[in-house]
């Protein structure tokens, strides 16, 4: 108790020192500086009320003597009052400031001077005085006409950005850069309040002419933590210009992602898949940009974690998803296959991408030994691969949980003996480090295994067959119809 | 249905006392008991808004009250115009208590307490009174950020967001008033000429008239036959104007060009007048041998300038506008005398320099330099 007090007197000599600079937050530099305080700001002003409501007037004034000029100084900063909740947590505080009984006349100005900037805080700041004037007369209260006055002032603007986003060339009625600048840090503190939607909207979508990113980048964090904690609603296309135009919001919404699945305690599939849908990375990902970014945080997470089964299984269920979400792009705007996976060759990547229940039974063999084929020739050609030309197969072929599973049902089923492409694949995916020996000795321990009785021991190692496992594992999977993607046990 | 109309009464009385001195009286048990019927009248807002018949009867309640106070007249509003308001009663009077410095210690501190009292569970059902006040603020806060950072008056009037919002206030309105009696619309908006800046409320008039036609509020719950067909309010501002030759004047000197032709040919019944106005003005100048132009003779009258760049603007309207224009024209040159010659007849002037105009236009737009249609 006594360390959070001594830690408010600290914070309340920051901020207090910070409101005198930033005062009304009409310069470039102290609305930015403003913009990027908000959200703290606003947890000091929660802190400041429950310690507040626990006082009476006289005693706040001996623990906080300058209490009212800071929060004045709140009071005139507009970002400030727009922001979230500040404007009613900074009410609350005033509140408390009040005397219940005044004892002097200095106590009853001092319930009259908040009295007066309560008011001021709910004015609604008139600006033009023959519009103040022309509405009064009218009988019209500012809370009668300022929604609708939001209301077409974004619109306005939002047509004024869109205009500037098609009429490139017609210079006489561009939007300054600064202007754009401008709009992008007034609407950070503005960006939970669904009035200002379509311009958050525009703003992302338009994108200027110049060649350099000319938003704030302050503007994109706050929509991409908006999104996040789901406090806005963006079509899907203003989600994707944001993470195109800036990375940091992408990778930040995959570390969200992957936050949530590590926090979450028991991952069954179906959880996965929500979290991943939920997230709207696999249409975003439709854009192959996005798609390389997403790929390669994966790819990251794969090594760091060496080869963690997690990891692989939400790889599995991400593509299944941006697989479904490709599918209902539209067919004419669609990027071709090389874009989203430029190291592997075509042919290759066609045949993973099919979907393994559109190859009919007969036809399974067939197809295997063809991905075996290719990829083993992607394997063992050293000079084609860009990059640690075996890792990167791999790490393609995870992707596609469908046909991993394929392939130990084929291996299981089938009383003849197994072809060797088969048994390749099988390794590799297991290992796909072994050098050509080493594999072909984990093939021939296969081989020897009793495959009937459902074993597969390499090498004096207990296995179980990984279908089973999963379904040991994760007693939800035996219910998704669809796809499960293969979860090794890895020894 | 007789007691709820004299509660709005006693009610409108109440939020016309809040502003004055007389609240120095009032104890914490008057303020609760005051808030209390804002929250009923609230209340009776969201039950009633779809019934048509309390509904109009308390709208037509609220308009004569209006009426009486000197909403026709005299002042600021003392109190609640329309159904609409009724909506948010509660902050009215609240936003009003609060401005006003006479309330007593007691009464101050029971006021805040109720408008403020703190975190707590939100009602799923109806905003809180908190709610609507700390979302006013937000509001109030966002418009002047907007317009102190982002907004650029528009050029084009009628696209300009605070022109528009005026304009649809005006409407508004007038749509009100009308429905409420017939001469309504006509002696508000001559209270209206004489009590607000005039320049401001005539670029409104302007802007209102090229409005687009009012929808009925859909989210606003009204049954259609309470309200007159959209577009009454544009019909009561023609009517008004046509009626008001001392404003229409003003009306056509103070705006530009161009916005003038726009609202003349959306309502073609003011082009006649609109053409007589220029017709006097043109008549009022004479040709100065010396220098060589057409000058007025009072420092009022309208330059030649401005007169060329009017009947430019009108030319270039579409044509049941145009051709009325230029027929217009053509009917003065004959009457003054059919001179071919310039310095002797504005008229021949005039449509000589529109044709020369729309000559330099043409050869601009790479047009062959033909008979143009002036």
């Amino acid at each position: 108790m006594a360390q959070d007090s001594v830690d408010l007197s600290c914070d309340y000599q920051f901020w207090m020192q910070k409101l005198s600079v930033w005062d009304q937050a009409s310069t470039l530099g102290t609305q930015q500086d403003t913009c990027v305080h908000l959200a703290r700001f606003q947890e000091f002003l929660r802190k400041m009320y429950e310690a507040l409501k626990e006082m009476d007037s006289n005693t706040i004034f001996e623990r906080f003597p300058t209490i009212d000029q800071l929060l004045a100084k709140a009071c005139w900063n507009p970002f400030i009052l727009a922001y979230d909740e500040s404007q009613k947590i900074l009410i609350w505080c005033l509140c408390c400031l009040i005397n219940k009984e005044p004892q002097n006349s200095r106590q009853s100005k001092l319930n009259s001077w908040v009295q007066g900037v309560l008011s001021h805080i709910l004015s609604a700041l008139r600006f033009d005085k023959e519009v103040a004037l022309f509405t009064q007369g009218l009988g019209y209260a500012p809370i009668d006409y300022y929604p609708g006055l939001l209301k077409n002032m974004v619109l306005s603007l939002a047509s004024e950005l869109r205009e500037n986003h098609l009429n490139g060339f017609n210079t006489q009625r561009r939007m300054t850069p600064e202007r754009l600048a401008s709009l992008s840090r007034v609407c950070v503190p503005l960006i939970t309040l669904p009035d200002v939607d379509p311009l958050v909207e525009a703003l992302l979508v338009c994108h200027g002419h110049e060649p350099q990113e000319i938003l704030q980048p302050e503007f994109f964090e706050a929509v991409n933590e908006a999104i996040l904690l789901k406090k806005i609603s963006l079509p899907m296309s203003a989600v994707v210009c944001l993470w195109l135009r800036h990375l940091p919001s992408l990778e930040k919404a995959m570390l969200h992602l992957f936050e949530k699945l590590i926090s979450s305690e028991r991952n069954c599939l179906r959880r996965i898949e929500c979290f991943i849908k939920d997230s709207s990375l696999p249409q975003a990902a439709c854009h192959p940009a996005i798609f390389r970014v997403v790929d390669e945080m994966f790819r990251c997470a794969l090594l760091e974690t060496d080869g963690a089964p997690e990891i692989i299984a939400t790889i599995q269920v991400f593509t299944q998803c941006f697989l479904e979400a490709l599918e209902k792009e539209n067919k004419q705007l669609r990027f071709a296959l090389k874009t989203y996976f430029p190291y592997t060759s075509p042919s290759l990547a066609m045949v993973l991408l099919q979907d393994p229940q559109d190859v009919p039974r007969g036809c399974w063999l067939q197809t295997l030994k063809h991905i075996s084929e290719l990829l083993r020739e992607a394997v063992e050609d050293q000079t084609h691969g860009s990059r640690g030309g075996p890792l990167e197969s791999w790490f393609l072929f995870i992707h596609f949980g469908g046909w991993a599973e394929m392939v130990a049902e084929q291996l299981l089923r089938s009383a003849a003996e197994p072809p060797a492409a088969l048994l390749w694949l099988l390794a590799f995916y297991y290992s796909p480090h072994d050098g050509r020996q080493q594999r072909a000795q984990t093939m021939m321990a296969y081989v020897v295994a009793p495959c009937r009785r459902g074993d597969l021991q390499p090498c004096g190692q207990r296995h179980s067959p990984p279908t089973e496992v999963a379904r040991d594992r994760t007693p939800h999977v035996a219910h998704c119809p669809k796809r499960r993607p293969f979860l090794p046990e890895v020894v | 249905m007789e007691s709820l109309l004299q509660h709005l009464d006693r009610f409108s009385e109440l939020l016309a006392v809040s502003r004055t001195a007389h609240v120095r009286t009032w104890d914490p048990v008057t303020v609760r008991r005051a808030l209390q019927w804002a929250r009923y009248l609230r209340h009776i807002h969201r039950r009633f808004g779809r019934h048509g018949p309390i509904r109009t009867a308390l709208e037509r309640r609220l308009h004569n009250q209006w009426r009486q106070e000197g909403g026709f007249g005299r002042g600021p509003v003392p109190g609640l115009a329309n159904f609409q308001a009724l909506g948010h009663c509660d902050v009215l009077l609240s936003l009003r208590l609060l401005e006003n410095q006479a309330l007593g210690d007691a009464a101050r501190h029971h006021l805040v307490q109720q408008l403020f009292p703190g975190p707590g569970v939100p009602d799923a059902d109806e905003e809180t009174l908190q709610e609507s006040l700390a979302r006013l603020a937000r509001c109030g806060s966002a418009v002047h950020m907007l317009r102190f950072n982002g907004y650029r008056k528009n050029l084009n009037l009628q696209e300009d967001s605070l022109m528009k919002t005026q304009a649809d206030l005006l409407l508004e309105r007038l749509q009100e008033v009308g429905t409420a009696e017939a001469e309504g619309p006509a002696r508000f908006l001559s209270s209206l000429w004489e009590r607000l800046p005039q320049n401001n409320f005539l670029k409104v008039i302007a802007v209102a008239l090229l409005q687009p036609p009012l929808s009925p509020r859909p989210q606003e719950e009204s049954e259609p036959s309470i309200h007159k067909t959209p577009g009454e309010g544009s019909q009561a501002l023609v009517h008004w104007l046509l009626g008001n030759s001392e404003v229409f004047a003003a009306f056509c000197r103070a705006l530009p060009a161009g916005l003038l032709t726009l609202v003349t040919s959306r309502h073609p019944a003011l082009s006649p007048v609109y053409l007589g106005l220029l017709t006097d003005w043109g008549q009022r100048l004479h040709y100065d041998l010396q220098k060589g132009i057409w000058v007025g003779t009072e420092s009022q009258d309208v330059p030649w300038e401005e007169l060329h760049n009017r009947f430019q603007s009108l030319c270039q309207a579409p044509p049941p506008l145009k051709d009325k224009v230029l027929t217009a024209l053509e009917t003065c040159k004959a009457q003054d005398g059919d001179f071919e010659v310039p310095g002797l007849s504005i008229w021949t002037d005039l449509l000589l320099a529109l044709r020369s105009g729309a000559f330099r236009k043409r050869q601009v737009l790479g047009l062959s330099p033909g008979l143009s249609s002036v």
